[in-house]
């Protein structure tokens, strides 16, 4: 039996201490890489920025997903807060989803904790849950007035009387939401705020779903889509050298230079999706060689057999 | 230190569940009976604090906004399902559902269907325009059965193939990623919130 016959019948529990070492061993040594950011990124990002100290425009974030799927999508979610926070956007919190209230009330604080001056009502407001019987009537009722299809944020306030909502009306206005999600439970954005009303619509998404959402980015149908914990790294890289210098995006300057990740000028939680891909990038090499080994294993030991039928 | 306290339970019980990898073991077993519960018995306070108090208890008996007892008494009405008797009273909200829901049926046929129809046949202005063409059609021609795949339609229905197989080579790809981040989350978990690494 040669050596990579033996690695076929290799027992399995081997093969997943090798995974950890390799997630747990970047952490351990937290290392530098360069995060290079794309075109669905990038547009998100510039769409947002160009709402920068505009009193009549604001963002909508849609967060539906639960726990499970927060290792990548929170990364995201506080990176875009963030960004809006350091630029000055309004930015709206919304769930059609019970256990995304806690998730939003989590993204929120731990943003806020390093921005002194940032008030709720006034920078940010959360409507809050919602139930999802109302899923399409507040989806539509925005397209006419934001304040009377939402009615009350989740402190019970009435969004006529918050300061944020000056100059706030409908999708005219609120001219992007960014929805977070680990299924596709979101292309109701798509469907109705899209369709009908012509809102920009953009989206943070798990890893397993970002490949069906590209023919919607083709058709236009998509601003942008963030997948997975790459697309939270790409984005706390642009919010790191444009948003928290107070600079205009630019493709050039983001080529060339790539906040260090390996020492303390960044706070941990703004750089948990680059730290995190420093351990996916080991992982990645170490599963290619695997599925490498693999194959070649396989083939081997097909030839092996025909030999065998041949001589027999 | 109640927050201390969290993280070691939710250290205890990520190990517990993790030792399923190794083998089956009463840890595991109680871990996974744990979750199922938690699960239920975090969600029905949740659901009653923040939908059936907000939405159902305060507009009508605080408000007096008593047209809302028709939608909370159509609510009602999906617990009859557990009675062989009165089960039929069920299908009354569901039907309404359903109404909803064939509302949105000429705007999903809008953006899932003509917009992008219309994305695939764009003019050719650049290479990657007429790929997306070329694998629209061939997947189309390869899933028209009434016709043998062989000849010059099987070398179309060829093509259509290996466009699929990127496709699922993609996904599997993308499907790696996103595993490996919940695993990365939960060792971030382990090693910054519960050992202090980074602190």
């Amino acid at each position: 039996m040669s050596w990579f016959e033996k690695l076929q019948n290799l027992d399995r529990r081997y093969i997943y201490i090798v995974v950890a070492l390799c997630i747990i061993i970047p952490f351990t040594f937290t290392f530098h890489t360069n995060t290079y950011t794309t075109e669905p990124v990038e547009n998100i990002y510039q769409l947002i920025d160009s709402y920068a100290g505009r009193e009549d425009r604001a963002i909508l974030l849609s967060i539906e997903h639960d726990p499970s799927t927060s290792p990548e999508l929170q990364p995201m979610e506080i990176a875009i807060v963030r960004h809006c926070f350091e630029r000055g956007v309004k930015v709206f919190f919304l769930t059609f989803r019970i256990t995304a209230s806690p998730i939003i009330d989590y993204v929120i604080n731990t943003t806020k904790e390093e921005f002194a001056d940032i008030q709720s009502g006034v920078d940010y407001v959360n409507f809050g849950y919602k139930p999802a019987a109302l899923y399409l009537p507040i989806i539509l009722g925005m397209g006419d007035d934001i304040a009377e299809a939402v009615e009350t944020d989740s402190e019970g306030r009435k969004l006529n009387n918050l300061e944020i909502m000056k100059g706030i009306k409908n999708y005219n206005e609120m001219n992007l939401v960014v929805e977070f999600s680990g299924s596709s439970y979101g292309f109701g954005w798509i469907t109705y705020a899209r369709s009908r009303f012509g809102a920009n619509v953009a989206a943070g998404i798990t890893a397993v779903m970002a490949a069906d959402t590209y023919p919607y980015i083709q058709s236009g149908q998509l601003v942008g889509v963030l997948g997975g914990l790459k697309g939270a790294a790409e984005y706390e890289k642009l919010v790191d050298l444009f948003a928290v210098n107070q600079l205009e995006f630019s493709k050039e300057q983001e080529k060339q230079t790539f906040p260090r990740i390996n020492n303390d000028d960044i706070l941990y939680k703004f750089k948990t999706a680059r730290i995190g891909m420093n351990a996916q990038n080991v992982a990645h090499v170490m599963i290619i060689v695997f599925i490498l080994i693999g194959n070649i294993g396989y083939f081997l030991e097909r030839r092996r057999k025909n030999k065998q039928g041949e001589g027999s | 230190m109640i927050e201390t306290i969290g993280i070691w339970v939710a250290a205890f019980l990520t190990l517990s569940i993790f030792s399923f990898l190794y083998k089956d073991n009463p840890f595991y077993k109680f871990a996974e009976h744990l979750y199922i519960g938690v699960s239920m018995g975090y969600g029905i306070p949740l659901m009653y604090k923040l939908s059936f108090i907000p939405f159902v208890y305060k507009p009508i008996f605080k408000m007096h906004e008593f047209i809302l007892i028709i939608p909370a008494l159509m609510g009602i009405m999906f617990w009859f399902r557990f009675s062989r008797k009165w089960g039929w009273m069920a299908r009354y909200p569901m039907v309404f559902f359903m109404g909803i829901a064939g509302m949105g049926v000429p705007l999903s046929m809008h953006a899932s269907v003509l917009v992008q129809m219309r994305s695939a046949m764009l003019p050719w202005e650049n290479f990657n325009i007429f790929l997306i063409f070329l694998g629209t059609i061939t997947i189309l021609m390869y899933f028209y059965f009434s016709k043998a795949h062989t000849g010059l339609y099987g070398k179309f229905t060829k093509i259509g193939i290996w466009y699929m197989m990127i496709g699922f080579g993609a996904s599997f790809g993308y499907t790696v990623m996103a595993r490996i981040s919940l695993l990365i989350g939960r060792i971030q978990f382990l090693m910054y919130d519960w050992l202090g690494f980074g602190h």
